[in-house]
């Protein structure tokens, strides 16, 4: 059994076909420029690659430019349609209801986690009195918070507000929020391992996408920036496999995970125990 | 002179896989009503081929096993890098350059309303980054 911590429902024909707000905003604001693939496309690459189940991660960008990426109600949607789905829900801070937004995607919708993404959303992880409350929520209704860190490829995102080491004063103040650090936080990845192998209640995700194929990438990123044994003694249950589909294909980002041949252990957490952890709020 | 154009829409399950398109090719020459001609059968993607072979099994296995051996997936290829026009990462140079060893195109004369082709000729779509949809065209110019 293997998770896809990070994929994006958005080049899916039956989300878009009736919607060209949707559209627009997935190219202009998002910035995938391909033509979307009808939903058993996404299926069949989940076959392809080996990943029995995906967790689909939307964006609320409201305030920032007047849309969502998509809705939670689609993500929903998607999730009823079919079980290999697992839906997180996206509120935007900046807006007085994220928290009654977020307690109704979780209970209402049944979704099972938050995705946040400040250089896109447009806030700031320092703004206190806008995170903590949504952090809190996170806490008592025990579902995770993913962190978008680091580059942006959104045309308009702005990659200096998700400094993962922004996220301190939030990591200690929230102690039982289960967090993740998306992209290993590239460029940032040495803050975002810092904050991991430091504070119990921080996960890295590895969908990293800057240069070269995926394996290139993490050989790179893991293998020689940080180097393996970091990752294989402080970070064993503290790293999720995560692809980035579709700015990446899913495919030839297992294999390249898998190029890195940590021990099984390793693998079986990063593809299965350390997500149900989380998704399960244990 | 007549001329009929189709464009014939199927999503491959798998990444590299070899679909014998022959009957469809047959029965859109029938639906045309063009007896003497030609009909030209067209990939539209610069990741996947349009061939010909023999029908069997094995033959396209080694096929399959020939472009991944010619062309390895692990290389330091040019084509590795973030696409601003696509908005992801180009990493399947691959699948580009199997698709260039291939050919995107096959052409038969038709006479009497029929494909003249060998008897062990089959047309072939070649898959070389799925799964996707995908797209192929079939062209017949001729007179009825």
């Amino acid at each position: 059994m293997k998770i896809d911590f990070h994929t994006h429902p958005m080049m899916i024909r039956e989300i878009q076909e009736n919607d060209p707000a949707l559209s627009d905003a997935i190219q202009n604001v998002f910035g995938l420029l391909f033509p979307a693939q009808p939903l058993r496309v996404f299926i069949l690459e989940m076959d392809a690659a080996g990943i029995d189940q995906c967790v689909l991660l939307p964006i609320d960008c409201s305030s920032a430019f007047s849309c969502k990426i998509p809705s939670n109600e689609v993500v929903a949607q998607l999730v009823k349609k079919n079980k290999r789905f697992l839906g997180f829900a996206s509120v935007d801070p900046n807006s007085k209801t994220a928290c009654q937004d977020l307690e109704f995607a979780i209970k209402e919708l049944g979704l099972k986690g938050l995705k946040l993404d400040p250089a896109l959303q447009h806030f700031s992880l320092l703004d206190e009195n806008k995170i903590d409350p949504i952090f809190q929520l996170c806490s008592s209704l025990k579902v995770p918070v993913l962190i978008h860190c680091g580059l942006s490829w959104a045309p308009h995102g702005l990659s200096k507000l998700a400094h993962p080491g922004d996220l301190e004063e939030t990591i200690q103040k929230h102690p039982n929020t289960n967090i993740v650090i998306a992209h290993l936080g590239w460029p940032w990845v040495e803050e975002a391992i810092m904050l991991a192998i430091k504070y119990e209640n921080v996960y890295l995700d590895t969908s990293v996408v800057y240069s070269g194929t995926p394996q290139e990438c993490l050989q790179h990123v893991i293998g020689t920036t940080i180097g393996k044994n970091v990752f294989e003694r402080n970070l064993i249950r503290k790293t999720i496999y995560g692809s980035n589909y579709p700015r990446q294909d899913m495919r030839r980002a297992v294999r390249g995970f898998n190029s890195l041949a940590f021990s099984q252990e390793f693998t079986d957490n990063a593809f299965l125990n350390t997500p149900l952890k989380l998704l399960t709020g244990d | 002179m007549k001329t009929y154009y189709e464009e014939i829409h199927i999503i491959t399950e798998q990444e590299t896989e070899i679909i014998n398109i022959s009957n469809t090719v047959h029965s859109k020459v029938k639906d045309s009503g063009i007896k003497d001609g030609m009909v030209f059968i067209l990939s539209k993607h610069t990741t996947s081929a349009i061939t010909v072979n023999e029908g069997l099994p094995d033959i396209e296995s080694d096929l399959k096993e020939l472009i991944q051996r010619l062309v390895p997936d692990e290389y330091s290829y040019h084509h590795a890098r973030y696409l601003h026009s696509d908005g992801q990462m180009a990493i399947n140079a691959p699948c580009h350059l199997r698709s260039a060893l291939l050919g995107f195109e096959v052409f038969f004369p038709l006479n009497d309303g029929k494909i003249i082709t060998g008897g062990r000729q089959n047309i072939y779509f070649v898959e070389l980054d799925g799964p996707q949809e995908r797209t192929y065209c079939i062209k017949i110019m001729g007179n009825a």
